[in-house]
């Protein structure tokens, strides 16, 4: 199938704002020819692709560029992932552009993290660029942080090591740290004595028991500081003794839970079957949700995450499963069930009624079954109303189509231009179309001419559709006469009325939509 | 209307685009947090009990969307929780199935897009932060998206222009795309808090809607995107799916944790035009059917799946 348009990769010479790109929905592939004329009367400025209006083509605001760039050299946002500061000017309201020349304009420290580099094929490109991201970005913040729950699931590994690094730093340092301060302190407190004891007339009766105060606290002082050493070490492989210990207590869990399983799945049968009456006990526990969530898998993973090396793939949902929900507002009732299961995962524990299944594909090459039916036209496709719409259908089918109302006016309150629906046209005038999928209609050649042939009628279109009311087949019915006229070399057939209306509807949108 | 009871919370409900009576349910165990999951296949009939489960499949994990092929009448693509992709044909006896399972996104694959216009690839949106593209005869993915700064909620082909999508992420950004592009094409901070889902207008290309944790709907043009065209509230929390109409213009439905099913119209001065309050838990799950105006489907973790007729009571028997 033709591809609507084909735009250039930067943005467009004309630095005026937001073009006005025409795109025509048509059912017809479109064709640059006929692009090419409606956008020749359309917009004064002619060009020979038209750029995409996917595409944003606004010149970039120099306001914005400066703000983000004001941002950027702030020290703080320095330190930060280069994602998440893209993340926030995106959310400013930056264009792509524009935060890429912000990004020039500000020396980047970090230069390995280019987000736009991993769109390629190269998946690996993305794993290395991720992680190196992150380990540059942890580094030069010494203490330990809880990162925000983008970064969680990457960290397990580098967390890890991380930590047992960290509290090995820190028993070293504290170490150090407590011999400096020791020592000092004794120095000065022996010092002190020492002037006391020169005031003292036995100051030389004193001298050799001082010498050897002095020599009994140096040592006092140097064993002090050997036991501190000695304890810091200590806790350090007290606390990787307990990490071990909470290891093997999971794995003794799961084998518990395991050998539970098989119990219980005969009481959950039964239990299902009384489901449906169980009440709806609401959780009002407002800590447990949102922002519990994030903190308690912050807190799951912080001390798993050496155990969760060695677990399979199935270990316990990770943070950001539901969205967090708006500070001011109230948070939604979760179901006590789903509290009951946040609770236990908390703990560690796995629910009882999973099942082991292997879900791998039987046979990796397994031949697609030939398809049996053909694609069908969608709906918007060929701008009209479903074909099936027989009264004596299953239930699912409409007995009337027209009973759609919801109770509102439709067409009538409304006088603006814009098409209501392509249900205005009322298929009662075109039955044989019922049951026949209609092929695509055929590309307009002659755009000028029909567009040329048709100006005039828009406005009459608008009238009548303003006049009539309720009258929804009458209002087609005057189409479909004025169309009739209009055809040239048409055969009166259905599919180049429907074509036409469809443009011309278009066209009347974009007149609207022009302004 | 034919009530559906899963044994499993449900996650995504969509119509088969080749048979009118048939449609693809994703459910998950235990909420989705940890467990099982199981696609089932369901088929609509005339007399009771309406609807009939015609095939199922288990999967280790949960199944977080379903997507039926625009090009395969009986192949549907799943997003499972563990990551995973996995394609299942349900003309192939169940124990042939998955036919293939693509294992490549880091973490949840959260949906599953099928190109309805060159019905020959399909999108996966995860909470790896990535976009990826497939074909059903590839063995690995065709491209990888990367720009999102948080999970993506959700990518959709855009109706009429077969290389555009869409897609929506928790960074509360909705970006636009151009397979043939390197990277995004638009970004528009659409909502202050995270975009759980966006669609395409099927009449109007240019038109598209996003559904926010902030409660309210927005509907955007991209050839002006700075403001949005309409902005719609009424649900009481997060609107956790939206979707246009395939064949009324401005018709949009929405699922929300309000446990309502709402329906909008967006150019119309009151736009809530039906509310629906059948589910007794989170609705997560809509869809609108291609094949037969007027017909729809939600499921949520009430563990029902409703199919009925708009402007009729889902629950009347």
């Amino acid at each position: 199938m033709a591809t609507p348009s084909d735009f250039p990769p930067s943005p467009p010479d004309d630095k005026s704002p937001i073009p006005e790109v025409v795109t025509t929905p048509s059912p017809t592939p479109p064709t640059t020819e006929a692009q090419q004329a409606s956008i020749a009367q359309e917009t004064p400025k002619q060009q020979d692709s038209p750029p995409s209006v996917f595409k944003n083509s606004e010149p970039l605001r120099e306001d914005q560029i400066q703000n983000a760039i004001k941002f950027l050299s702030h020290p703080r946002v320095r330190g930060s992932p280069v994602i998440h500061r893209r993340s926030f000017l995106e959310r400013k309201g930056l264009t792509k552009e524009e935060i890429d020349e912000a990004f020039r304009r500000v020396p980047d420290p970090s230069p390995s993290s280019q987000p736009t580099v991993s769109t390629q094929d190269g998946q690996k490109a993305v794993s290395n660029v991720q992680p190196q991201g992150q380990v540059q970005a942890m580094q030069p913040a010494p203490v330990v942080m809880v990162p925000p729950p983008s970064l969680l699931s990457r960290f397990r590994w580098y967390h890890a090591a991380l930590a047992v690094g960290v509290l090995a730093a820190s028993g070293a340092g504290t170490a150090v740290f407590v011999k400096k301060s020791l020592i000092p302190r004794i120095k000065s407190w022996v010092r002190r004595i020492m002037l006391e004891e020169e005031t003292d007339p036995l100051k030389k009766a004193d001298a050799k028991p001082s010498l050897a105060e002095e020599a009994v606290a140096a040592a006092k002082a140097a064993s002090a500081a050997a036991s501190d050493v000695a304890r810091v070490s200590q806790e350090l492989m007290i606390t990787k003794s307990e990490e071990r210990k909470y290891f093997e207590d999971l794995t003794r869990l799961l084998g518990v839970q395991v050998q539970e399983m098989k119990s219980l799945s005969n009481n959950i049968r039964n239990l299902e079957g009384n489901y449906n009456n169980l009440p709806k006990v609401y959780s009002a526990d407002q800590e447990v949700y949102g922002g519990g969530l994030v903190k308690t898998s912050a807190e799951r993973r912080s001390y798993a995450n050496g155990s969760n090396i060695d677990y399979d793939t199935r270990s316990a949902r990770s943070a950001s499963p539901p969205p967090a929900p708006p500070a001011d507002s109230s948070m939604p009732p979760h179901p006590k069930s789903y509290m009951d299961i946040m609770s236990m995962i908390q703990r560690g524990e796995k629910p009882s009624n999973i099942r082991e299944i292997n879900d791998m594909p039987p046979n990796p090459n397994q031949q697609l079954s030939n398809p049996r039916i053909a694609p069908k036209t969608k709906p918007w496709d060929y701008g009209q109303a479903p074909q099936e719409e027989n009264a004596n259908g299953p239930w699912w089918q409409p007995k009337n189509p027209r009973s759609m109302d919801f109770g509102y006016e439709t067409t009538a309150s409304r006088s603006i231009g814009i098409q209501n629906e392509t249900n205005t046209m009322e298929p009662a005038a075109l039955p044989r179309q019922r049951s026949w999928v209609p092929p695509q209609p055929p590309p307009v050649v002659m755009a000028e001419a029909a567009e040329a042939i048709r100006r005039p009628k828009p406005q009459a279109k608008i009238d009548q559709e303003a006049a009539a009311s309720d009258d929804q087949s009458g209002v087609s019915d005057e189409l479909q006469k004025i169309t009739k006229f209009s055809e040239t070399g048409g055969d009166g057939s259905g599919n180049l009325q429907i074509t036409e209306i469809q443009e011309e509807r278009e066209q009347q949108q974009f007149s609207q939509e022009g302004n | 209307m034919p009530v559906f009871k899963a044994p499993f919370n449900g996650y995504s409900v969509k119509f088969s685009p080749f048979y009118e009576s048939r449609l693809a349910v994703a459910t998950a165990q235990n909420f989705g947090i940890l467990g099982n999951g199981k696609i089932h296949v369901l088929e609509l009939s005339p007399g009771p009990p309406g609807v009939t489960e015609s095939v199922s499949f288990d999967t280790a994990d949960a199944v977080y969307d379903v997507s039926w092929s625009e090009s395969h009448d009986s192949v549907l693509v799943a997003a499972v929780g563990d990551g995973s992709v996995k394609i299942y044909d349900t003309a192939l006896p169940p124990p042939s199935n998955p036919i293939r399972s693509f294992q490549e996104h880091a973490r949840e694959v959260h949906s599953v897009d099928y190109n309805p216009t060159r019905r020959d690839s399909f999108l996966t949106a995860s909470w790896d932060d990535t976009v990826k593209l497939w074909a059903m005869d590839r063995p690995a993915s065709i491209r990888t998206f990367k720009e999102h700064a948080y999970c993506v909620y959700q990518a959709v082909w855009n109706p009429k222009h077969g290389d555009v999508f869409a897609s929506a992420s928790g960074d509360c950004t909705l970006r636009i795309w151009d397979v043939r592009e390197p990277g995004s094409t638009m970004i528009i901070p659409g909502h202050d808090f995270e975009i759980l889902s966006c669609d395409w207008n099927k009449y109007d290309d240019c038109v598209l809607a996003t559904s926010s944790v902030d409660k309210t709907i927005k509907v955007w043009d991209v050839r002006s995107y700075r403001a949005p065209l309409a902005v719609l509230n009424g649900h009481g929390y997060a609107v956790r799916k939206v979707k246009f109409s395939p064949h009324r213009r401005s018709l949009i439905a929405s699922c929300s944790y309000d446990m309502s099913v709402c329906l909008w119209d967006y150019m119309v001065e009151d736009a809530l035009v039906g509310r629906y309050d059948h589910h007794t838990e989170f609705a997560v799950g809509i869809d609108m059917s291609v094949l037969v105006e007027g017909l729809m489907a939600s499921t949520g973790w009430d563990e029902l799946v409703y199919v009925w007729q708009q402007g009729m009571d889902p629950r009347a028997s």
